[in-house]
């Protein structure tokens, strides 16, 4: 089997941009341990799990956040406030990084839209946790969907954000299915 | 900003970018969202992602900035994002430039924490809209 890697003209892009602790910890091949991850097939509805990780908010973490995404709003930058969709951020950390949330980190999965309500602010200090559960699974014009109902709650227990997160993943993870596609291997 | 003042089909300030590569992997680092589909273009053009062959920017890094239409129209001013609810509809490439827009199209008085839903789109150079969505964001 070759093992199918990020091309090293990727590589280089990312390594220069690597800033946080967070950021130069978190393994960002996603190919490497790939078959590892949670499928599709494998996800039973109901089934839950809390992170393994917790999130602890850092100011660098919430201001390499704004510069990436060219935020210069003072109230984020003056307050210690995480903008809202910092929590892609945590979501990443926390559930990727987590075995039942690791198919959120599949090659190829595709995001069709994302339907979040946010509670109490994400500041400086904080420490997230999430519980993740199997929201829905279905086949729609073939492709293959899947959600999962987070709550994300800090060191308080109060619940900062419920994200009805959902992804369209590759047909399948099968060596067959990605030797007809010519996908990898 | 007062909810009372707030008027239906209010346009909000818009955003516009420039999509580059550079500005895709950046936010794959701060979001560490490293999906190859985003920051592997040797990748991407191997397996003909989506037909095109060419990366894609991250759905959530357009949801980002579909929110940060609403922050920056109303967090000096004590509003906060309640809700959101997205659907993306057309891949966003290097090359693209994009609209991120804003409109108000309803209010919901309430004796504490009115609201008022905020109608959101995102649309490339070709005029295509490639988000949609609805926020709720909370006016004093």
């Amino acid at each position: 089997m070759v093992h199918i890697r990020l091309s090293e003209e990727a590589e280089q892009l990312v390594r220069k941009d690597l800033k946080t602790e967070k950021q130069k910890k978190y393994n960002f091949d996603f190919f490497i341990d790939e078959e590892k991850y949670i499928r599709w097939e494998d996800v039973e509805i109901g089934m839950e799990a809390w992170s393994e990780k917790e999130f602890e908010v850092k100011e660098e973490d919430i201001k390499a956040y704004l510069e990436a995404t060219d935020n210069y709003n003072p109230v984020f930058w003056e307050e210690g406030v995480a903008p809202p969709m910092f929590l892609t951020t945590i979501a990443f950390w926390l559930i990727g990084d987590s075995f039942v949330g690791s198919w959120i980190k599949t090659p190829g999965a595709i995001n069709p839209g994302q339907k979040i309500e946010f509670y109490e602010p994400i500041k400086v200090g904080d420490v997230i946790r999430v519980k993740m559960r199997a929201h829905d699974k279905f086949i729609k014009r073939e492709k293959r969907y899947l959600t999962y109902y987070n709550e994300f709650v800090n060191q308080r227990g109060e619940i900062v954000a419920k994200w009805w997160g959902t992804l369209i993943l590759p047909i399948s993870k099968s060596k067959e299915e990605h030797k007809i596609e010519g996908v990898r291997r | 900003m007062r909810f009372e003042d707030l008027e239906l089909e209010q346009l909000l300030p818009t955003i516009e970018v420039k999509v580059t590569q550079e500005m895709i992997t950046r936010f794959a680092c701060a979001s560490l969202d490293f999906n190859p589909i985003h920051i592997d273009p040797v990748w991407a053009k191997k397996i003909n992602l989506l037909g095109y062959g060419k990366t894609i920017a991250h759905g959530q890094w357009t949801i980002d900035k579909l929110t940060q239409v609403v922050t920056n129209w109303c967090y000096a001013e004590g509003g906060k994002l309640k809700s959101i609810d997205i659907k993306l509809i057309h891949p966003i490439f290097a090359g693209d430039t994009i609209k991120f827009n804003g409109k108000v199209v309803a209010k919901h008085p309430r004796r504490e924490d009115s609201f008022c839903e905020i109608e959101l789109w995102a649309e490339n150079q070709n005029g295509e809209k490639v988000a949609v969505g609805v926020a709720e964001v909370f006016i004093k």
